[in-house]
């Protein structure tokens, strides 16, 4: 009986393994920001955002840029700064429920870095083309632009290098070198954002239109391919968790 | 990992953890490939399929199946090999038009004002189940290939035909003759894409008249055979677990 007791006390306090408030405030977090991001663009794409000359463009945004800049730089130090300096010395020592519950923390990483690829890849480049369809750009920096490239992207960027830190540092799985298809997945879709600068280089020829299926927007198509890298992180994880529930659901 | 100690503490609890698994690769899976072939699908096909005056008979009918069968190819690649789920190519279209639906309704119309039935997304769901039934019945990758991108192709137009035939009315504006779906381009001015880029109806296939979207549709289907082929390795090669040495 008291051997019980003891049983029943250690489990209660014990970590869930899975922790459901960090999944579902990670996901809002992704869906209110943008949420008001959209507001934003709305409220000020066209009362401020159509002629980059004016002074109004400056205050709503290239301000709007240099604070996501600095915003991007800072977040990206500290998280994967944390995530190395918290990094497990002594991974291949711990116990099956403990790998496990990381397990489940590494998935809920993975589920921010699919909302954050859903907005980046999806949501905010397509509207990019509605925008430049309709409206003549006079610089890089239109408003979805400073909102697409350089800050949508660097969102997924940033969250795709936690996800993949978070495994490196603390998962016995990826101890065994580093998983192909994790980088393929974080470093091809990271690769769009440099390839920005071959787009906007090319948009320099053509400035006045926008022609989406234009050559010069390949670079980002074959880049995207890469999110597919995300089938092998899919089948490296079912191994592993095959490994730790196998005997249990035999 | 000591072999005597279990993840979990009983088999309720792995069936439950199992579970919660399955709910999260299926998540990540659908928005993960939704970003990727979107964004693959814009740039390679997107403007037949942004505006009704793009979808012709022509070049809409021939790029977008062609360009649409590569992530459907892949994703099958992986799901029915590894895992013999025969839901591949409706999960990869699904994704597609979910993302295609909420830009056209919140950006197209919410930001920039276009009509939605001037900007909706092409239908390729039913060309989507032909090819997950066609893999489910035949279990090879060689039939899906060659029957499957043959209906991928071939289905595309007339899955279509129900919205865009009523924009292909015929009609008279200032003497000069064009179907509805043109009226609504010149009256929905895209500035940063003017006229002289549209492509549509270009060249001498329109000598062959009635016949345009059937000859399309053929040729269509025919290379879809091929990227399906190609892309149905590319499928393999994401799928792969290997891990490489630092470098």
């Amino acid at each position: 009986m008291a051997a019980t007791t003891e049983s029943v006390k250690t489990d209660a306090a014990e970590a869930p393994l899975l922790n459901k408030r960090n999944l579902i405030l990670g996901v809002l977090l992704y869906v209110v920001f943008y949420a008001w991001v959209r507001w934003y663009e709305g409220v000020y794409g066209w009362s401020a955002g159509l002629d980059s000359f004016a002074p109004e463009f400056e205050t709503y945004w290239m301000n709007f840029l240099y604070i996501e800049f600095v915003l991007e730089v800072t977040t990206a130090g500290i998280l994967w700064g944390y995530l190395w300096k918290t990094r497990d010395r002594k991974v291949m020592s711990i116990t099956p429920r403990e790998e496990l519950r990381r397990h489940t923390t590494h998935w809920v990483w993975l589920t921010c870095y699919a909302t954050a690829i859903y907005y980046g890849a999806s949501y905010f480049t397509e509207q990019d083309g509605t925008w430049h369809q309709t409206i003549v750009r006079d610089t890089d920096f239109t408003p979805s632009h400073i909102i697409e490239f350089y800050l949508s992207y660097p969102i997924y960027i940033i969250t795709g290098f936690a996800s993949f830190l978070y495994a490196k540092t603390r998962l016995p799985t990826y101890q065994q070198g580093l998983s192909l298809q994790y980088m393929v997945s974080v470093i091809g879709p990271f690769m769009i954002l440099p390839n920005v600068g071959l787009n906007e280089w090319g948009h320099t020829f053509w400035f006045m239109e926008e022609l989406f299926v234009a050559p010069l927007h390949y670079g980002f198509v074959f880049f995207g391919w890469a999110a597919l890298g995300i089938l092998g992180v899919v089948n490296t994880e079912v191994q592993a968790l095959t490994k730790l529930l196998k005997k249990d659901l035999a | 990992m000591s072999a005597s100690q279990s993840a979990v503490r009983s088999r309720a609890e792995a069936v439950k953890v199992s579970r919660m698994f399955d709910w999260f690769i299926l998540w990540a899976v659908f928005w993960v490939v939704l970003g990727g072939y979107h964004i693959h699908y814009m740039l390679t096909g997107g403007d037949w399929d942004f505006w009704s005056d793009w979808k012709d008979r022509r070049l809409w009918v021939t790029v977008a199946p062609i360009v649409a069968i590569t992530f459907p190819a892949a994703v099958q690649a992986c799901l029915w090999y590894r895992y013999r789920l025969p839901f591949g190519a409706v999960v990869a279209v699904l994704g597609l038009l979910l993302g295609e639906w909420v830009n056209r309704y919140l950006n197209f119309w919410g930001w920039t004002y276009f009509p939605v039935n001037f900007v909706f997304p092409s239908q390729l769901l039913p060309s989507a189940i032909a090819l997950d039934v066609i893999l489910m019945l035949t279990g090879s990758m060689t039939a899906t290939a060659v029957l499957g991108g043959m209906a991928w192709g071939l289905l595309f137009y007339p899955s279509n035909w129900a919205v865009i035939g009523p924009l292909h009315v015929p009609v008279e504006y200032n003497g000069m003759v064009m179907t509805l779906a043109d009226l609504q381009g010149y009256h929905y001015v895209r500035t940063g894409t003017p006229e002289y880029i549209r492509m549509v109806e270009k060249g001498t296939l329109r000598t062959f008249g009635k016949d345009v979207a059937p000859v399309s549709a053929f040729f269509s289907a025919f290379v879809s055979i091929i990227i399906y082929f190609l892309w149905h390795f590319f499928g393999r090669w994401f799928s792969s677990t290997e891990f490489v040495k630092a470098a």
